[in-house]
């Protein structure tokens, strides 16, 4: 039997981070999809199973938070579904808060894209 | 950076409209009865689905802007039609109950195109409720004054329940796919589809079954008495380039 290959999400509002991890992940075998807006990573969410959404914490410039009703949409949806959220803003409240609503991982920006690969693999691994 | 796909949406050629056949299929060979006019977003983004799309669109509250640009787009770059055929446009409850100046939207847009009113039937959609009651009935009485006739979308479906039908009185109900797929070898589907009909001729509404794919099926249905189908075993939805040559 073929193995299905993992399906990933990246939701993040800058374009060029978004293109060098759906390069990155498609490298690696991944199915990836992207999206730029909360509102987009919601629809694709509820007609698309994930099994790996990474998101940066904050979408819409200054303040946001969207990336934790992603988390708690994600769970909503599906439990098996792994989240690592990025964020270069992350104080220890959200990221503790981020914890609390599901998320898998919190990762400070700047990371390295193959430090962010290896966290993604072993949660896909550990599923 | 901020990116919103909704400036590329309302951007020209945002919206590309998409043409489904409808027949009429009581009698004889099947007759062309209209086109439900169906929309997509721009080819390789997520909004190429039409389910991502409107999906989208009510979570930024943004049904009234796209509703309007999907009903612009498609009636400008609709071919011209023989005499009677109907076209089906899609506009959102929400819209209708928030939107005072719809029916005139659509007056106009029927005078620029050269569409006569008549031919048209609004396809209510709706997914989230609450809307103004009172403004949603202001809006189908002056779409019944402008000629146009009212369709409920997804019937049994979501919001598009009982009530809907007391509120809308609908001239066509629509019969989802979901209901449709697999009804030969089904029968709790057909004995959904055999309510539904009945709902409808009390009503003096005509039910179109949408998602016919298989002769069966349309058997089944025709069986049923339900007389307008669409669906891709007559056609799959067309540009309006591939709408000429059909």
């Amino acid at each position: 039997m073929t193995e299905q290959k993992a399906r990933i999400l990246i939701v993040d509002d800058e374009e060029l981070i978004v293109q060098a991890m759906r390069k990155y992940f498609s490298g690696l075998g991944y199915a990836v999809d992207a999206a730029f807006e909360l509102e987009e990573a919601q629809a694709l969410l509820g007609h698309y199973k994930y099994d790996l959404v990474i998101a940066d914490l904050r979408l819409t410039g200054i303040g946001g938070v969207e990336g934790l009703q992603i988390v708690a949409d994600v769970h909503q949806k599906c439990a098996s579904t792994r989240v690592i959220l990025l964020s270069a803003y992350g104080t220890p409240e959200i990221e503790r808060e981020s914890y609390q609503r599901g998320a898998d991982a919190f990762l400070h920006k700047p990371k390295a894209m193959m430090e962010i690969a290896h966290v993604a693999v072993n949660l896909l691994d550990t599923r | 950076m901020e990116h919103s796909a909704l400036d590329h949406l309302l951007a020209p050629g945002g919206i590309t409209p998409m043409y489904q056949p409808i027949y009429e299929v009581s009698d004889g060979a099947p007759a062309l009865y209209g086109f439900e006019c169906l929309s997509r977003g721009p080819r390789g983004t997520n909004f190429e689905s039409p389910d991502v799309l409107f999906d989208y669109v009510r979570l930024k509250r943004q049904e009234i802007v796209i509703d309007r640009a999907c009903i612009a787009a498609a009636l400008r770059n609709l071919p011209h039609l023989d005499d009677g055929v109907r076209i089906s446009i899609n506009v959102h409850a929400s819209t209708l109950g928030r939107d005072p100046s719809f029916t005139e939207f659509l007056a106009n847009t029927c005078r620029d195109t050269r569409v006569a009113p008549s031919h048209v039937t609004v396809e209510i959609v709706e997914h989230a409720p609450p809307w103004d009651n009172d403004a949603f009935q202001r809006a189908l009485a002056s779409l019944r004054q402008l000629g146009a006739s009212i369709a409920l979308d997804d019937v049994g479906l979501g919001q598009s329940n009982f009530k809907m039908l007391l509120d809308a009185s609908p001239e066509f109900l629509k019969l989802d796919r979901y209901f449709v797929d697999g009804c030969t070898n089904d029968p709790k589907r057909r004995a959904v589809i055999s309510s539904i009909e009945e709902l409808a001729r009390r009503f003096g509404a005509r039910v179109i079954a949408e998602g016919v794919e298989t002769e069966e099926d349309l058997a089944t249905v025709r069986a049923i008495g339900v007389s307008l189908v669409q669906g891709f075993l007559f056609s799959k939805p067309m540009t309006a380039v591939e709408l000429t040559v059909h």
